[in-house]
């Protein structure tokens, strides 16, 4: 993974500025749904425009020059409108940019490179990229589908729309396998499959894993170390009848 | 990899020595993971759940605590001891310690250092080298024929634990987890054919 360098983000700091020193904050921006012409604009005007909390910003920002999230921060349940913007938005990314450009290199790596052992690299990431499908959309459709409900029912205070036996910790498995998968990848490329005159489209290749593989880690760690505590927290906020 | 981190405790009471070496370390390598301790003290407890494959010590801790050091020192036999000099220590007590450093050196030379005491504790070298053993090679063969760890175990006349251990060398030595991708590594090296694949 890219190291970017650290530094501490805060609401003052020019988010032109963060991007010179972190490239990668443009994805974030992508994702937060904010355009990349920012300007001279700070951090704190950024979030005021864009109606995003200043701790939620701060927060991934700091997650993705490489900080652990900070645990003094409470987030607040309106977040979880624009959390899950944000990681809607991530899967777009992955599925609609990020996963058809590797695949395409593989296939431009096949072409120039006519072992049978490619074809098998092939058929590997197309189940690959086929169960990454399969889990984000499961997120796509019955996760966020579900905060949703759970957040308009907060909203208006009843208990009685809370469904019965499903809770958002019944998901959080899958991202280990699809990280491994991808080191799989990587291991393969630069240590095992032979180099015939697919040198430049490999290095393309690799570059763009690992661009993948950084926003990746980001996206699981926001999804479990901060979505699912506060849906569940919000899960209990309700069946404790919102501490009446 | 996860597989060949170096983990290091440090035992600093001054916390501007203990970032300092941290970010030095963090930063030079994503193989290092750090922690801190407070006192020497806390060292058999925190090893009984984590191995420390080097441990950044001030000497002031160990000065009148030879025996004590000892003692720990004895039960790890796989820890190297570095001594972080900044100031005037004698000669007789730095000569405790694997190795130590001096808070003027270069990190470069921290790094370096530190790299290479940890690389003689343990044998990360050999494992990481990517020769197979027979044996390996006779359960990444029966894996890729779509064999489960029990199976390969009955086949063998070895126990499932001895299969999930080849496993795990296999992983390490190929940087590879999935059974797919061990597949393709099993071909591209001709130790099964595209054929056996396909059956």
């Amino acid at each position: 993974m890219v190291q970017a360098k650290k530094t501490l983000v805060l609401p003052e700091a020019r988010m032109s500025e963060l991007i010179f020193e972190n490239p990668y904050l443009m994805l974030m921006l992508e994702h937060f749904g904010i355009s990349l012409l920012i300007q001279d604009k700070t951090v704190r005007q950024l979030c005021k425009e864009h109606n995003v909390s200043e701790d939620l910003f701060l927060s991934f920002t700091n997650l993705f020059n490489g900080f652990q999230p900070s645990v003094t921060i409470t987030y607040s349940f309106t977040d979880l409108k624009i959390i899950t913007l944000f990681l809607r938005n991530t899967h777009q990314y992955y599925l609609e940019e990020k996963y058809p450009q590797i695949r395409s290199y593989i296939t431009q790596m096949f072409e120039l490179n006519d072992q049978s052992a490619m074809l098998m690299v092939e058929k590997f990431f197309d189940q690959y990229f086929a169960e990454v499908k399969e889990h984000l959309h499961y997120e796509d459709q019955i996760v966020f589908t579900y905060v949703n409900n759970l957040f308009d029912c907060f909203e208006k205070k009843q208990a009685a729309c809370l469904p019965g036996n499903y809770s958002v910790s019944d998901y959080q498995e899958h991202h280990e396998d699809i990280e491994d998968k991808l080191e799989d990848l990587k291991n393969l490329l630069l240590k095992h499959l032979p180099l015939d005159n697919d040198q430049q489209i490999r290095r393309k290749l690799l570059f763009s894993l690992f661009e993948l593989e950084y926003d990746l880690n980001i996206h699981t760690r926001i999804e479990d170390e901060i979505f699912i505590p506060l849906v569940e927290k919000m899960e209990r906020t309700i069946k404790t009848g919102y501490g009446k | 990899m996860v597989n060949n981190n170096i983990h290091i405790v440090i035992i600093e009471p001054s916390t501007i020595i203990y970032e300092g070496l941290s970010s030095i370390l963090g930063y030079s390598d994503d193989h290092f993971s750090i922690s801190r301790l407070d006192k020497m003290d806390d060292i058999p407890n925190y090893t009984m759940r984590k191995t420390a494959d080097v441990i950044l010590i001030n000497p002031a801790q160990v000065e009148n605590n030879l025996k004590t050091y000892n003692t720990i020192r004895n039960g790890l036999s796989q820890t190297k001891w570095i001594g972080i000099i900044y100031a005037y220590f004698d000669q007789h007590l730095l000569s405790v310690f694997d190795e130590s450093i001096s808070i003027f050196d270069t990190p470069e030379s921290i790094i370096s250092l530190v790299h290479r005491t940890a690389d003689q504790s343990e044998d990360s070298e050999l494992s990481t080298q990517e020769k197979l053993t027979d044996r390996e090679v006779e359960v990444l063969k029966l894996l890729t024929a779509g064999n489960s760890n029990k199976e390969i175990a009955d086949q063998l006349n070895i126990s499932t634990h001895t299969v999930i251990s080849h496993r795990k060398n296999l992983s390490q030595k190929t940087g590879i987890k999935s059974v797919s991708g061990l597949t393709i590594y099993a071909v591209v090296k001709n130790i099964i054919t595209l054929d056996n694949f396909k059956e």
